[in-house]
């Protein structure tokens, strides 16, 4: 509902870049609300049932603490299954795809529900951390808006239904040997399937298969990065640490190389990145000078001479110094030029095979790509179109018309998790079952191939691609289960079968699977170079990216993801176009002024987010939002940047112009304030000098009116290490995953009312022009002299004798004042019912051994405290002390720079303890004499000589 | 002794009239209308609140407290000129409280029950609200008596308590004459039950005075520990700009200075429609006045005080906290509260506003206005930017918060009209008293 | 004082023409003498009242009708423990298999019934649901007895292995031909073991086993927490004290909400 009362107040006379526009006291109407309790005014309430509401909550006022509760049931089992304990978890190891790369999983099974996901410290490509992606997918599998049956033409129909029509299919493929016939998919990461994808290929030689995946056009080559072997880093506006295939792996590797002997990262850029972030130099140049730098670089390695731009010969310099140590990434995104400086700059330092791996692409058939098949639809040639995944409707080129095309043809079936915008423009739609309904397999960037098992039956009467695939084929096995096993039966493997194949199950990888080199792949990428016209030489320039979390929309409908703050601007439920601070001056734009960014003959309409630290005189958009069916959650937040991509130059090029409207737009951001204000949240030191000691040391204040808790052992504590926190926001995903944190929805963030229980604050130091990026995770802080217990009235939040600041939701009467008297404001409050109750399949999903929070209770980080009961009984079952490394919150588990360390610090062996006697050691807000158990690690900066 | 008794007879004649004679007037009719009608808002708002949830209101992190607690500290304010002036000023035998007193011990009650009712309803779950109260409960727990809003609920409901008993024993002696001058015989009997057969000999006079005197001695204490148990809120946390020593003595003149301007803005319309100018004298006017340009001026003292410790303390979060608060985002709050708390409160240097009903009455209200808003800016501007910047945010008001204040206000004045049809609005028996000492 | 009463007088007097003593005559019409008595006598009545009411609302939240104690649950099917433990002498951890392993103690599937009556009462009418979940499937939906809030963290393998025996929570099973509760499971009686857990402990080899001495030391237990034992300690606290001794009880932080709650 829209207020008109908010306070009027005009803003105060801050530096406007710098000041998020909700200060303006505006907050406009609608926005979308998840759950629909969340609103304070629900969509169309009649006087009567207001009036029924209200008597009904008389009610409740007088009686609702004397009713009864319902008689629960037991229901045990007719034949209880071996290894199941009622109360036990269990976990089964798995796999994800994500662009045709497959992430390993491990994923834990609550009574056989799968409720929370890890990743498998035996893959390659996770080594047992996660990123925001694999523990989002827990949300998609349950998630009430995927598609719940097979649809004919928009209306419901039967899998028998559709093994009539494909029969008939079959038979006129048979005789046209395929022509016309066309397959569509993303990048496929199943061994298995590509070989079914082969088989089909065979079968009908004149049939083609194409490849479109708007998130990851192409694997990022060269892929096989050694980071914790480079002591010298220059990347290209190559964002390792962000959702591409390479993260988490990358940020775990950095991390090894950062605690060990800090290294030099010099980050060229032109949108701020999670990479960028990390560096010890960054540049913010727009995508053409980058160009220039890449090729400057490579000819200042080449024969050291003059350069205009003072950090050429400087950076070349330090990685001549350091050949066969050193690393040169260009991004995914950057033209085949910049990728050809990268590869030979690597060669020329002798680091191909040390610092960096040439891996050999998946086996198998080559897919075209979509502009091809664009073209065949348009000119009618194509008949059927079977599209496995992807979301071309909405996710192609603007310039390809694809729905047009779409229309042409005569038969045209889609599979997919939702039914999004192609499958509306399908003759079929098949759902698609969630990799932890399915069986498949996949295989990693480095080769190593894992089983896909699932954990749960399909929620609804889905199909995997796999089954789909077969029945295309007509052959049998049709049962998951059987195709995928019987594909391992016919490889080559040693031993019996049914033992490595239980073996490759229970690990999770399957063994010696892994391929170590390969010759120097040529051509890294397919993409042509963008073309450039003279007219468009004076313009701006256009950068397209995948959103950080919503990817190409593929995610749009994940709850999680829309409200997860994006990396710096902590923007959620929606996107905007960035741009530089000097570029909006010089163009006389706003923040949160809406725009018509007109590119190439086409428009769209955009809020503009002024960024430090971007690139002068380009704008940067992300993919993913403005989808119109993609759910009740993603529908409608944020603009389409389709509408402005391009099939010849995908990633922007020059030809942009910005027209301000009159519009203004509010931002739901969850940081409205990005300066320190000289207090220091963040502390960065310079690696060398000697640490600067705080400027307000924490007094040595002991005297109290109370008696002091004497923590025996354990006394929990942990310690965030600021140095190789790459600010991923995996642990605020994983903690809301971990503990039922409840999604609130765009109005309600607006107000100021999300609930992470960890955030990921941003700042930015220093000048706006060449800012520094800081990160910051804040969790609950568990003061020992904790400022919100001695002011509760009830006792709902005290100290227990581990050291924890507990809080008791079952006698939290929601005064808040635990909130107001908190410094850290780490406490979230359920100012309505935030948790949805309605959704069945939601309470599936819910972690038994957290309570759901009602509305009017406070809730905060506990440590994940239900994992350090259970370790502690399991401990004193066995009589033993709780071991180091033995309680791991979730936050700390998924972390792929295992920069958040856990443990009692009263324990003189604990990495916690060890951590907390480095010199770059400190209290957040010490000088309040809290003394706080969660504490950080300075960040450091190692600074080259010639530049700084 | 004839004339005495001629004069007594007209002043009792005259109260009593009021109530038993009076005709309903338009001016009373409409009035009360008005306030039933913003009474009627409140029963929609709570109902709705309770259905919802306190997320219907303003409230946020960092915000967590918005216009409930506002409203509740400035009800509580306004009560206690009602006390202040029924208790410390008979002990300090000033005559001229008799003519008001009455009324303000009523509008003390009225006061007091709006300002209990915010942090009820201010709770996330108001219906387990009797949690802090100390009972032998099935969990085996008690309250946590570290946290000041436990010793509100001692503070506030004692306050209630002893207001009433006060305002209910200084009734007996109307309420018998009412009972004998009413013409109806139920109201008779209403007004006899409520007499509890006061028969007027000299033991009952005498019982009654001590018992007077033991309560308003009782009450006094009172005025001050309130007020500064609410203070204790805000200063017993850590939040720059509630963490400050002066605010006990600071709340308590503000206190008294909200409650007097309360009490002129009363007092003068009804001084004007029921004719009562010469029971309800300028004089009367201008020491309410005196008295509110005293506490103002300790206001003024408490806010130059805050300033000057901020300075002297040299504490960086403190020091942004009052910079925030003149030039932050919410810089026309604090400007408001200066300019009404201070600066109109100095016109009543002059006789001549003071004496001036029209003037007084305006001066009254700015001086309202300016002690809610410093609660506001106490509340809110305090919370909204404190240590961490990444935790700043905004406070807006919705729909929902302005509906409760002004359901509380259609509270306060209902029972107000209610008051003034049935029960004597001028202590009778004191102003007899009064006049015939004015005799002697 | 004196003052006082004539002004009043001359008021009233004035009131009424000066016929002074009017006013009483009327009163006594107004309201008859006895009005006295039952004022005085409503004073103590209301505080009586207060107090009844008071202890009527304490009364009821621990009456069984609140706490369901001794109300025996309806069952789909009529097991008797009493049966099972006291006549055929079944250990309990026979049936409820993950009681020392998991926080769910663990109720049987249909297949521990089957074993033995696929043998025995193969055909009794009561055992039909029994039989037809076996043949058809479908699970039995046994009546929770012993059921705790969501909010409620319970471990029954922690409480097993710290010697709390099943008797001091559930009573004497082997004499309840139906499964009833035997404790109001409010926090206060929670409470009343974790603040002292040496008055309830059992030796090892006790837990397990049927018999009265828990539930006497339970008794026991709550006296002395009432004070009613004046400090002295019953002979029956030495088991446990005992036990405590020999396998080191954490007891320091069994009074912590986290304990139970998260």
């Amino acid at each position: 509902m829209s207020t008109p009362y908010r306070a009027s107040v005009p803003t105060p006379g801050a530096s406007p870049q710098w000041r998020s526009l909700d200060d303006l006291a505006r907050l406009e109407g609608g926005g979308d609300e998840f759950p629909a309790d969340a609103s304070e005014w629900p969509d169309a309430l009649s006087r009567r049932r207001f009036l029924q509401l209200m008597a009904g909550s008389l009610a409740l006022a007088g009686t609702g603490a004397c009713t009864r509760q319902p008689r629960e049931e037991i229901v045990p089992y007719v034949r209880q299954p071996e290894a199941l304990q009622p109360g036990q978890p269990l976990y089964f190891a798995t796999a994800m795809e994500l662009g045709g790369e497959a992430f390993g999983l491990l994923v834990r099974s609550d009574s056989g529900r799968p409720t929370k996901i890890e990743g498998n410290p035996a893959h390659p490509a996770t080594l047992g951390r996660s990123s925001v992606h694999m523990q989002a997918a827990l949300l998609t599998l349950y998630d009430p808006g995927r598609s719940q049956g097979l649809m004919k033409s928009g209306s419901p129909a039967t899998w028998e239904d559709l093994l009539g029509t494909l029969t008939e299919q079959r038979a006129r493929w048979q005789e046209r040997a395929g022509a016309g016939l066309r397959l569509l998919t993303r990048r496929i990461a199943s061994p298995t399937l590509r070989e079914q994808i082969a088989r089909l290929l065979t079968k009908y030689p004149q049939a083609q298969w194409h490849e479109h995946d708007a998130a990851f056009p192409a694997p990022p080559l060269p892929a096989g990065l050694r980071l914790e072997r480079a002591e010298v880093i220059v990347s290209l506006d190559a964002d390792f640490f962000g959702s591409g295939a390479l993260h988490p792996r990358a940020a775990f590797d950095f991390a090894k190389r950062r605690r060990a002997d800090h290294g030099r990262l010099y980050v060229v850029e032109s949108t701020p990145s999670l990479t960028g972030a990390m560096a010890d130099h960054r540049r913010a140049l727009r995508p053409g000078e980058l160009a220039d730098f890449a090729r400057g670089l490579a000819r200042a390695v080449r024969e050291p001479g003059a350069e205009a731009d003072p950090w050429i010969p400087a950076i070349a310099r330090d990685l001549t110094e350091h050949r066969g140590r050193s690393l040169v990434v260009a991004g995914e995104f950057q033209s085949p030029e910049v990728q050809a400086s990268a590869r030979e700059l690597n060669e020329a330092l002798g680091n191909v095979g040390q610092t960096i791996d040439n891996l050999p692409p998946a086996p198998g058939p080559r897919a075209a790509a979509l502009p091809e098949l664009a073209r065949a639809m348009h000119s009618g040639e194509v008949e059927a179109l079977l599209i496995f995944g992807a979301n071309p409707a909405y996710d192609s080129p603007a310039d390809l018309d694809f729905n047009a095309a779409l229309e042409k043809v005569p038969f045209t079936l889609h599979h997919g998790i939702y039914f999004d915008e192609t499958a509306g423009r399908c003759a079929w739609h098949v759902p698609e079952s969630h990799f932890l309904e399915s069986w498949s397999d996949a295989r990693a960037l480095d080769g190593t191939v894992s089983i896909v098992q699932p954990l749960i039956e399909p929620l609804y009467p889905s199909k995997s691609a796999h089954e789909l695939f077969a029945a295309l084929l007509g052959e049998l096995p049709a049962d998951g289960y059987e195709i995928v096993r019987s594909a391992w039966q016919q490889r080559p493997g040693g031993g019996g079968f049914e033992s490595a194949w239980r073996k490759t199950l229970h690990d999770g990888i399957a063994p010696q699977t892994g391929t170590v080199s390969a010759p120097p792949a040529q051509g890294a990428t397919t993409q042509i170079p963008p073309t450039e016209p003279a007219a468009f030489q004076a313009s701006l320039e256009l950068i397209i990216r995948p959103d950080p979390h919503l990817l190409d929309g593929r995610l749009a409908e994940n709850a999680w993801l829309q409200e997860l703050p994006k990396p710096f601007t902590k923007l959620t439920w929606g996107n905007a176009a960035h741009l530089s601070p000097r570029t909006a001056e010089r163009l006389g734009l706003a923040h949160g002024d809406v725009a018509e960014l007109r590119y190439r003959g086409r428009t769209v309409r955009a809020p503009l987010w002024i960024l430090p630290g971007h690139a002068d005189e380009c704008v940067t958009i992300h993919l993913g939002h403005g989808r119109n069916c993609a759910g009740s959650v993603g529908s409608g937040c944020g603009f389409n940047a389709f509408a402005l991509q391009t099939s010849e130059a995908p990633w922007g090029g020059r030809g942009l112009e910005i027209h301000k409207t009159r519009e203004r737009h509010v931002f739901a951001t969850t940081q409205e304030h990005q300066r320190m204000e000289g207090r220091e949240p963040v502390r960065v030191e310079t690696l060398g000098k000697p640490t600067t000691p705080p400027a307000e040391a924490a007094p040595a204040r002991e005297e109290t009116l109370y008696p002091n808790i004497d923590y025996g052992r354990p006394s929990w504590g942990m310690v965030i290490d600021l140095n190789t926190c790459i600010g991923c926001s995996a642990c605020t995903i994983a903690c809301q995953a971990e503990n039922n944190i409840p999604v609130v929805g765009r109005e309600q963030v607006l107000r100021g009312r999300e609930m992470h229980w960890i955030r990921v604050d941003a700042y930015f130091a220093g000048s706006v022009e060449a800012p520094q990026l800081l990160h910051q995770p804040v969790p609950c802080m568990h003061c020992e002299n904790a400022p919100c217990e001695a002011v509760c009235p009830v006792a709902a939040t005290v100290h227990d004798h581990e050291g924890l600041n507990v809080m008791v939701y079952n006698r939290c009467i929601g005064t808040r004042y635990c909130s107001n008297n908190c410094p850290y404001k780490v406490r979230r409050f359920n100012f309505l019912s935030y948790n949805d109750t309605h959704a069945p399949q939601l309470a599936l999903m819910r972690n038994p051994e957290v309570s759901v929070r009602m509305r009017g209770v406070m809730e905060k980080c506990t440590y994940c405290i239900q994992r350090i009961s259970a370790a502690r009984i399991e401990a004193e079952k066995e009589a033993r002390p709780i071991r180091d490394g033995e309680v791991v919150p979730a936050c700390a588990q998924a972390c792929p720079a295992e920069a958040i360390t856990f443990g009692d610090i009263h324990d003189p062996e604990s990495r916690v303890a060890a951590l907390r006697q480095s010199p770059r050691h400190y209290a957040l807000l010490a000088e309040l004499n809290t003394r706080p158990h969660t504490t950080y690690l300075a960040r450091v900066r190692n600074p080259n000589p010639e530049i700084a | 002794m004839a004339l005495t008794a001629q004069r007594c007879e007209q002043v009792t004649d005259r109260l009593s009239g009021l109530v038993l004679r009076e005709p309903l007037r338009r001016g009373w009719l409409a009035g009360f209308a008005l306030a039933f009608a913003l009474l009627m808002l409140l029963n929609v708002a709570i109902p709705w609140l309770l259905i919802r949830g306190v997320g219907i209101w303003g409230v946020n992190i960092p915000v967590a407290w918005g216009f409930a607690i506002v409203n509740f500290v400035w009800w509580i304010g306004i009560g206690h000129a009602g006390t202040f002036i029924s208790a410390i000023l008979l002990l300090l035998h000033q005559q001229w409280r008799t003519s008001i007193n009455r009324f303000t011990e009523a509008m003390t009650l009225f006061a007091v029950a709006c300002a209990g009712l915010f942090p009820l309803l201010h709770l996330g779950r108001p219906w387990v609200f009797y949690w802090l109260l100390p009972y032998p409960d099935t969990m085996a727990l008690w309250p946590q008596w570290r946290s000041p809003l436990v010793w509100d609920v001692f503070a506030v409901t004692t306050y209630l308590t002893v207001s009433l008993i006060f305002w209910f024993i200084g009734l007996v002696p109307d309420l018998a004459t009412m009972r004998d001058r009413a013409e109806r015989p139920w109201m008779r009997v209403v007004y006899g039950i409520g007499a509890l057969g006061w028969r007027n000999s000299a033991r009952h006079w005498k019982r009654y005075e001590m018992a007077y005197l033991l309560l308003a001695g009782l009450a006094t204490p009172l005025v001050l520990s309130v007020h500064s148990v609410v203070s204790f809120d805000f200063a017993v946390a850590i939040v720059p700009g509630w963490h400050s020593t002066i605010f006990p003595p600071y709340f308590i003149a503000g206190a008294i200075f909200s409650g007097f301007a309360m009490v002129l803005t009363l007092v003068i319309p009804v001084r004007a429609v029921y004719g009562l100018r010469d029971l309800i004298t300028e004089r009367h006017l201008d020491h309410a006045a005196k008295v509110m340009l005293a506490t103002g001026l300790l206001v003024a003292l408490g806010y130059a005080s805050e300033q000057w410790m901020t300075w002297y303390a040299d504490e960086p979060y403190d020091a942004f906290m009052s910079h925030n608060r003149m030039f932050g985002p919410y810089w026309p709050v604090w400007w408001t509260v200066m300019a009404c708390n201070i600066g109109a409160a100095q016109a009543l240097w002059w006789r001549r506003v003071r004496t001036s009903p029209a003037l007084l009455f305006a001066v009254a209200l700015l001086i309202q206005i300016g002690m809610w808003t410093e609660r506001y800016m106490i509340v809110i501007t305090s919370l909204h930017r404190d240590f961490l910047p990444s935790s700043w945010g905004m406070f807006h008001a919705t729909v929902w918060d302005w509906a409760t204040f002004a359901g509380s206000l259609g509270l306060f004045f209902t029972l107000l009209f209610v008051f003034i049809r049935l029960l004597p609005m001028i202590a009778i028996a004191e102003m007899r008293k009064q006049t015939t000492e004015g005799r002697e | 004082m004196g003052q006082i009463v004539c002004a009043w007088q001359a008021a009233i007097g004035g009131a009424r023409g000066l016929r002074v003593n009017s006013g009483f005559a009327r009163m006594a019409q107004l309201f008859p003498q006895y009005t006295n008595t039952l004022a005085r006598i409503a004073l103590p009545c209301l505080a009586l009242g207060f107090s009844v009411v008071a202890w009527a609302v304490h009364a009821a939240w621990f009456s069984s009708y609140a706490t369901e104690v001794n109300t025996p649950v309806e069952q789909p099917v009529p097991f008797s423990h009493q049966h099972h433990v006291a006549g055929l002498g079944i250990d309990c951890r026979y049936c409820h298999t993950s009681v020392e392993t998991s926080a769910f103690a663990g109720l049987p599937p249909t297949e521990t019934c089957m074993t033995c009556h696929s043998q025995v009462w193969r055909d009794a009418p009561i055992l039909g649901p029994v039989r037809e979940s076996w043949t058809t499937g479908r699970r039995l939906r046994w009546k929770r007895v012993h059921d705790l809030p969501d909010y409620v963290y319970f471990n029954h393998s922690i409480h097993v292995q710290e010697g709390i025996a099943c008797v001091s929570c559930h009573g004497r099973v082997d004499r309840m031909p139906l499964m009833a509760k035997q404790h109001s499971l409010y926090m206060r009686w929670c409470l009343d073991c974790h603040r002292a857990p040496e008055r309830h402990v059992q030796p090892m080899s006790e837990v397990f086993v049927m018999r009265d001495e828990p539930a006497q030391a339970a008794a026991a237990s709550r006296l002395a927490s009432r004070g009613e034992l004046r400090g002295e300690s019953p002979p029956i606290f030495e088991r446990g004290r005992q036990a405590v001794r020999e396998k080191a009880v954490r007891d320091t932080r069994l009074e912590d909400c986290s304990i139970c709650h998260r």
